[in-house]
């Protein structure tokens, strides 16, 4: 007996000596970068978007031609295509649109003579229907806003707009340097510009007559019957055409299926590995979820970003641009704008409310060290026609940082291999079929304008 | 990251244990998370469960039976078996109840027996150490700026169904038994599945599991009584379908409100093992000691794993074999009323898992790994332990034929285990450690009569937790547990709540005759 329970009684208390040894976890795994990514994500309340339900075809059809037809500007020689040109992604490819006046498309577009730049870039229209909050770079139309929602402190919108797309859709149409032209113009075929006579503040006089320009033009009733069987032609505003415009935004310009898109719905091999490395410092170290935050990734917040001063400048300001700061009761938001959703963000250079940054690179390169980035600003990275605009002055730049948003205060400290992984993650936002709009140009709109 | 309370632990292999009431050792259990299982499978009658389960050198007259079916030949006559049994898991985080009737018969050189057994295993719930209860939410119309439209979870339990039978013969000039068993199992709960989808609104399981098994029981009479040799093979076959129901939280932009999005993720759970095992014991010299020896070897195989959800840690089940062996040693005495026995197993066990491209997949270098490729490759290397150690006393109550019995026991399992992972898109390696320990004091209590034998044995385990409620927003992965075989790839942290499983038996046995 003693032979066997010597031996037994060492090999148990070997056994439980090993079992002993470690109870606590001698390590932990390391966390893989899918579990660091999705676990930023999930702190950002970052999450997929839902299908777009499809609108009516007829008030599609009717949207459709609004967006492309030059009869809805003052001089007949601009459209919402123009600027919002579906081959360049729904933009211009320009810093600062040209408004009417100009000649040619798309980045060759050229000021018209005594035209001045649109002070503030025409964002592209991709996932306009997304649900921004907030419109324009200073977001004075928003669901929030003091006047009410969807309402502005100088213009009085219907009230009965069922989104702030519709809302938007009323307003580049009053804008002189925008669509509606200034007094004496003539338009394309010589004839004068009724639209740029009336004054500013007669925004409803303006309405109507755009309206009865489209009712005049052979085509659109019909399409406004189509698209509005239940309305009575006499009962036919500015607000149908709207409507319409918005609802063909809904429809047609929706793309939110990209990489990281479909990495949100679970699927792991979507991103690249640069792209997911990208993503675990865009939602962390580089902070940049501080602000591109929410489902859309972005459009809910306004921040002083450093951007260099460029253009014609808005209001009081001019030639400043003080964004968010230079509407009443916004002071605190000095040279602050509006934060954009970031999905396609690839395809809509330059960059920027002033697009003064050409590419994704400069931008987060920008981004590493704002004040160092604003300071040495090279005014000769812009076009040749806005390097005079360029307001580099000491004290503009000192202003500009002295309001400049906490958050950007501190250096990033980023190596360039960091940014290139984050360019990675902001390439990946980019939803492959964004890439080609070119088929929701019309053939012909009824105006018999040409679309380009 | 550590909690008061918590544990917190990294995922490697889930786990592996099997669906088969009749498991024991022939079965070997892989673990990589500490995670509390439910003691679901144990429903058959056993005389040594207050004894922590000894079974190398201490026979289980009323257990072996379900074991190995050769060595129903012992038993003495037929007997019917009753087996209420009960667990559940501390902190309310789930239980399950089950009543199996057994019949072992024999006639002349034959044997034979069957056993039905229904059982119903509670939802598993996060643990609720606080005390709070579980919320359902019930639907709720849209409009709100987050809008809940997908069911929530219930609470109803599920049933799950056994069917055991068996038959085998004697060879008595030989002193050679052979039997064989079949267990079939249907299955829609498996204690804890609930707690592996993290966010999960419901899961539906449905799915089977197969036991097959042939032993040999050979004998050789002794004047310290007999040396024995047994051998079993066993074919497991487990297989389960889990639809698994969550709520995705989208935005949707024609309302411009956070929505619910039903999504419904059907995970497969496939896992066959063969499995041999060879047990030999032999009396000491000593009146009343034996010892005994066994080892076995196991081979699953499995094709498909769910894909679990623990916290944010992703642990997709990806296809893998293993191989398992266990190596043991066992002493135990019985003189007169008492019983002492001691096993010691080590198990060293090596895992390989492989996740492949469903897709072309880019790698870091700017490689294209073609559908099909390997992409993770996982080596998993285990040294197991496990020590049981029991007592039991029998008390005769003069002047009747009646007696009491007291049982003790205790059972350590100790797990560790190294990971290394390959990961072919990252271009990585990594090893990871990782080991804990669980233990299990064990009781009995038998009352028997001449016409009746009643027993009530108890368990408790610790030393393992469960997932407790997390509040992340959206994007986790799931992460799995199987009760077929389950390793998958580790890829980070997680926290369990300490629970313990206890578990409660009441066994009737009635002779027939």
């Amino acid at each position: 007996m003693t032979v066997w329970v010597r031996p037994l009684c060492l090999a148990a208390l070997v056994v439980t000596a090993a079992a002993c040894d470690e109870q606590t976890p001698t390590g932990e795994l390391p966390e893989t970068l899918d579990v660091q990514l999705r676990r930023n994500i999930g702190q950002y309340g970052v999450v997929p978007i839902a299908a777009m339900a499809r609108q009516d075809p007829a008030l599609v059809t009717l949207g459709q031609a609004l967006m492309f037809d030059k009869v809805l500007s003052g001089n007949r020689d601009i459209s919402c295509g123009t600027c919002h040109d579906p081959t360049l992604h729904l933009t211009d490819g320009l810093p600062l649109p040209v408004g009417t006046g100009g000649t040619g498309s798309g980045a060759a577009r050229t000021l018209g003579p005594g035209r001045s730049f649109v002070p503030r870039n025409a964002p592209s229209l991709v996932n306009s229907a997304i649900g921004l909050f907030y419109v324009f770079w200073d977001g004075r139309l928003n669901q929030f806003g003091p006047q009410g929602p969807l309402q502005l402190p100088d213009v009085v919108l219907p009230f009965d707009l069922p989104n702030v797309l519709a809302a938007q859709a009323f307003l580049p149409i009053l804008n002189r340097r925008e669509m509606r032209g200034e007094p004496g113009d003539v338009d394309v075929f010589g004839n004068p510009n009724e639209l740029a006579q009336f004054a500013d503040t007669q925004a409803a006089e303006i309405w109507q007559a755009v309206t009865r320009r489209l009712f005049a033009t052979p085509g659109y009733p019909e399409l406004f019957r189509a698209a509005f069987p239940y309305l009575p032609s006499s009962s036919f505003t500015f607000r149908e055409a709207a409507i319409a415009i918005a609802a063909f935004q809904m429809d047609a310009l929706m793309r939110t299926n990209s990489p990281f898109d479909r990495y949100l719905r679970r699927d792991d091999n979507a991103l690249s590995v640069e792209a997911k490395r990208g993503g675990v410092l865009f939602f962390g170290e580089a902070r940049c979820s501080s602000c591109h935050n929410g489902p859309l990734l972005g459009g809910q917040q306004f921040a002083n970003t450093g951007v260099p001063q460029l253009g014609p400048g808005v209001g009081a300001a001019a030639p400043l641009d003080l964004g968010r700061g230079g509407l009443v009761n916004n002071e605190f938001y000095q040279f602050a704008f509006r934060v954009p959703p970031l999905r396609n963000v690839e395809l809509t250079a330059p960059y920027f409310h002033n697009g003064s940054f050409p590419t994704l690179e400069s931008v987060v390169a920008h981004y590493n060290d704002v004040s160092r980035s604003l300071r040495s600003f090279d005014p000769a990275t812009l076009p040749a026609a806005l390097r005079d605009s360029y307001h580099g002055e000491q004290a503009t730049i000192d202003s500009v940082i002295q309001h400049l948003d906490s958050r950007l205060r501190e250096p990033l400290r980023l190596t360039e291999a960091q940014q290139r992984d984050l360019v990675a993650f902001l390439k990946a936002l980019t939803d492959p079929a964004a890439r080609d709009l070119s088929g929701i140009i019309p053939a012909s709109v009824p105006s018999g304008l040409s679309i380009r | 990251m550590q909690f008061s309370g918590l544990r917190a632990v990294c995922i490697a292999v889930p786990l592996l244990s099997f669906a088969s009431p009749a498991a024991r050792a022939q079965l070997i259990p892989i673990k990589t998370i500490p995670i509390a299982q439910g003691s679901q499978f144990e429903i058959f009658p056993s005389s040594n469960l207050g004894m922590a389960d000894v079974s190398i050198a201490l026979p289980d007259s009323i257990g072996d039976p379900f074991v190995n079916p050769a060595t129903t030949a012992r038993l003495p006559g037929s007997r019917f078996f009753a087996t209420p049994t009960v667990y559940s898991v501390s902190d309310n985080a789930g239980g399950g109840r089950s009543l199996p009737f057994a019949l072992l018969a024999r006639r002349s050189d034959w044997f034979g027996g069957f056993a039905l057994t229904l059982q119903q295993v509670e939802p598993s719930r996060p643990p609720q150490q606080f005390g709070g209860g579980v919320v359902d939410l019930p639907p709720r119309p849209g409009g709100d700026p987050l809008s809940v439209v997908v069911p929530g979870n219930t609470a109803r339990a599920h049933g799950n169904g056994y069917a055991f039978g068996m038959v085998g013969h004697r060879f008595s000039a030989k002193n050679l038994s052979v039997g064989a068993s079949v267990t079939w199992t249907a299955l829609h709960a498996l204690d804890g599945v609930d707690l592996l989808y993290e966010g999960s609104r419901s899961i539906t399981q449905r799915g089977n599991a197969l036991d097959l098994r042939v032993g040999a029981l050979k004998e050789w009479p002794g004047e310290r009584g007999a040396r024995a040799f047994e051998a079993i093979v066993v074919h497991n076959q487990f297989s389960t379908t889990h639809d698994v129901l969550f709520a995705d939280l989208v935005w949707d932009p024609n309302r411009q409100i956070f929505v619910e999005e039903a999504r419904v993720d059907t995970n497969y759970d496939r896992t066959k093992t063969w499995g041999a095992q060879l047990q030999y014991q032999i009396p000491l010299a000593t009146p009343g000691w034996r010892i005994g020896w066994l080892a076995t070897v196991n081979r699953s195989t499995h094709p498909n794993g769910p894909s679990y959800q623990i916290g944010n840690s992703g642990v997709p089940q990806d296809p893998g074999h293993s191989y398992a062996y266990n190596l043991g040693i066992g002493v135990s005495k019985v003189l007169g009323p008492a019983r002492f026995g001691v096993d010691a197993i080590f198990e060293p066990i090596r895992s390989y898992t492989w996740a492949n491209a469903t897709a072309p997949v880019a790698t870091l270098n700017g490689d294209t790994l073609p559908p099909g490729a390997p992409t993770l490759e996982n080596r998993f290397s285990f040294a197991n332990a496990l020590m049981r150690v029991g007592v039991g006393r029998d008390i005769d109550l003069q002047g009747t034929n009646n007696a009491i019995g007291l049982q003790l026991g205790l059972v350590l399992r100790s797990i560790s285990y190294k990971l290394e992972q390959t990961d072919h898109v990252q271009l990585t390696e990594r090893a990871f450690q990782r080991s804990w320990i669980e233990w299990t004091p064990t009781w009995g209590l038998s009352l028997r009569f001449p016409e009746l034998d009643i027993r009530y044995q108890g368990r408790v385990t610790k030393g393992a937790g469960r997932p407790s409620n997390n509040f992340f927003f959206v994007g986790q992965r799931d992460i799995a547990l199987s009760s077929g075989m389950l390793v998958a790839a580790p890829n980070g942290p997680l926290s369990l709540t300490d629970v313990n499983t206890t578990t409660h038996q009441i066994s009737l046995s009635l002779p027939l005759r």
